[in-house]
């Protein structure tokens, strides 16, 4: 095939388009990090419920849900998740509770561990969520949209915690077509998503810090500096540390006195509706980022070979379109 | 009569190619959204990996592999090569309706060229859908590989965007696969896209047009 100088910059305008595409941009930075100092948590013990559960329900109670009862099944299954009436529970995450303190006992000692949404650095969450309903906030925290979730729950099945929760009955979802596809709206903490934005610390931690103030469990701050925080007090306290590595990183980091295999242990054998897997692998970083470089290499490949084979085969001699 | 050639060896893989990729890439995708385990497919014997979703995402990126190789490989190669009969010409619209009621017996196919009016249609609104959902599945990746960094507004869209354009890509393939087994006088270019070759009868009776230009 005879290639004249106007085909040959038409090519030349193709492929400097494709390669157009940024080589290295670097992901959100997360600005923000949460210390989780468990030893001084005594779950706000003499106090109806744990301050930092109280501020987060305080503040979030407008956002929610109310669902339109009847609730229908998620068809073909025979079952919803309705969590509208047990809306008082604080022992476990539910659509109405985005915090709650695990009592667990190991050797006689009670610990006391919040738990929340671990804002992971490579949330697959947001990753996962096919309606785009979550994102990672420049700030270093993951937050659901609960006007685009459909409630499919896959959030939930991917987070290696199993934080989200879902509410039946509320949504987008009943717009379309209830009985088969959605299933409610997903609820976990954004971490005071608005407060932070405006550079207020989270709920939890201002109600922490007001009962003891500088012994709080919780520390909000800088990212680099809290991680800085949490290796220079693992390496000089002798604390263990949670949530630096598990799932390439998160922006929740525990310290604690006891081994967190031994944590892990306990909440396994109580059977625990949260785990604490200390081994946490990320396996879009892991596995299938490898596969999207090859995506993107085929893409490219498939350009180049294209134009070659069209460059090498006589006009006529493959019957084409 | 004998036959005659109507597809050479890279149409051919072109199509296959892109159909089975695509129906992989159709099946993962459903699989993506959080349905199989709802909808009892993960508990078909064979199936269960189908309720895990870093497996399901992993295969659907393999087959956008082979997928997404062979759409920028055909767009090149034709583009280059100048080949754009499958393009829409003057009329197009008014001839498809015509031999899609024809199809179902009522009236009568006005003459066709190689392609079929209502195929040229349909290569540009596959072509159109493919865009779209290949372009924001790629951008998809490129997020997720973090060498590009979006809004989180512009991501959902994105996200969004690559769902509602992927069930648009179902219905055209639902139609396509349809219109091949459903509508007889499509017959020979179903088999014709396994062997290459249709009979000169059917080209001379069908295809009256490109058949006069083969033989001249």
């Amino acid at each position: 095939m005879k290639i004249n100088r106007r085909t040959f910059f038409k090519i030349i305008t193709a492929f400097s388009f494709l390669a157009s595409v940024p080589k290295y941009v670097n992901s959100f930075q997360s600005k923000y990090a949460t210390l989780v100092y468990i030893p001084n948590c005594d779950g706000c013990e003499n106090e109806p419920l744990p301050r930092c559960v109280k501020a987060c329900r305080d503040l979030n109670r407008y956002r929610f849900p109310e669902p339109k009862k009847p609730i229908q099944p998620y068809w073909p299954r025979p079952n919803y998740e309705d969590w509208s009436n047990e809306r008082d529970r604080i022992d476990t995450l539910t659509p109405y509770n985005w915090l709650f303190v695990q009592k667990i006992q190991i050797e006689n000692n009670t610990i006391n561990i919040p738990r929340r949404c671990m804002h992971c650095d490579y949330p697959p969450c947001v990753k996962g969520c096919p309606f785009g309903a979550l994102s990672k906030e420049p700030e270093g925290n993951t937050v659901i949209d609960d006007k685009i979730c459909f409630g499919g729950a896959k959030c939930r099945d991917i987070c290696p915690w199993h934080i989200p929760q879902r509410q039946a009955g509320v949504g987008f979802y009943l717009k379309l077509l209830p009985k088969f596809a959605g299933g409610g709206v997903m609820y976990k903490c954004d971490l005071c998503n608005d407060r932070i934005k405006k550079g207020v610390e989270p709920a939890c931690v201002i109600a922490c810090r007001d009962r003891l103030k500088d012994k709080s469990v919780y520390k909000f701050g800088r990212r680099e500096d809290i991680y800085a925080e949490a290796k220079r007090r693992t390496e000089n306290e002798g604390v263990y540390i949670y949530g630096m590595d598990q799932n390439g990183g998160t922006g929740t980091i525990y310290l604690s006195t006891v081994p967190f295999e031994k944590i892990e242990a306990k909440l396994k054998d109580i059977k625990a509706r949260f785990q604490m897997p200390v081994k946490v692998r990320n396996r879009y970083s892991d596995i299938t980022k490898p596969l999207g470089i090859a995506l993107v290499t085929a893409t490219l490949f498939g350009a180049v070979t294209g134009t070659l084979a069209a460059i090498l085969t006589k006009k006529g001699a493959e019957r084409g379109l | 009569m004998g036959m005659i050639k109507r597809y050479g060896m890279i149409v051919i893989l072109e199509h296959w190619l892109v159909a089975i990729s695509g129906i992989g890439l159709i099946f993962t995708g459903l699989g993506c959204l959080p349905l199989f385990k709802r909808y009892y497919i993960s508990e078909i014997y064979g199936l269960k990996w189908t309720e895990d979703f870093h497996i399901v995402t992993q295969l659907h990126y393999i087959f956008a592999v082979f997928f997404m190789y062979t759409v920028l490989f055909h767009v090149f190669f034709h583009l280059i090569r100048r080949e754009f009969g499958l393009l829409p010409k003057k009329g197009d619209l008014g001839r498809a309706v015509k031999m899609i009621f024809a199809s179902f017996g009522i009236g009568k196919e006005p003459k066709a060229d190689k392609w079929l009016p209502e195929q040229r249609w349909a290569y540009v609104l596959f072509g159109i859908v493919i865009f779209f959902v290949s372009s924001t599945g790629m951008l998809k990746v490129l997020k997720n590989l973090e060498w590009v960094l979006f809004h989180p507004e512009t991501e959902s869209f994105l996200n969004l965007l690559h769902t509602i354009s992927g069930g648009i890509f179902i219905l055209f393939f639902v139609v396509h696969v349809l219109f091949v087994l459903v509508v007889k006088a499509n017959w020979p270019l179903l088999k014709a896209i396994f062997t290459g070759k249709v009979k000169e009868e059917y080209a001379k009776r069908r295809h009256p047009i490109w058949y006069e230009r083969e033989k001249s």
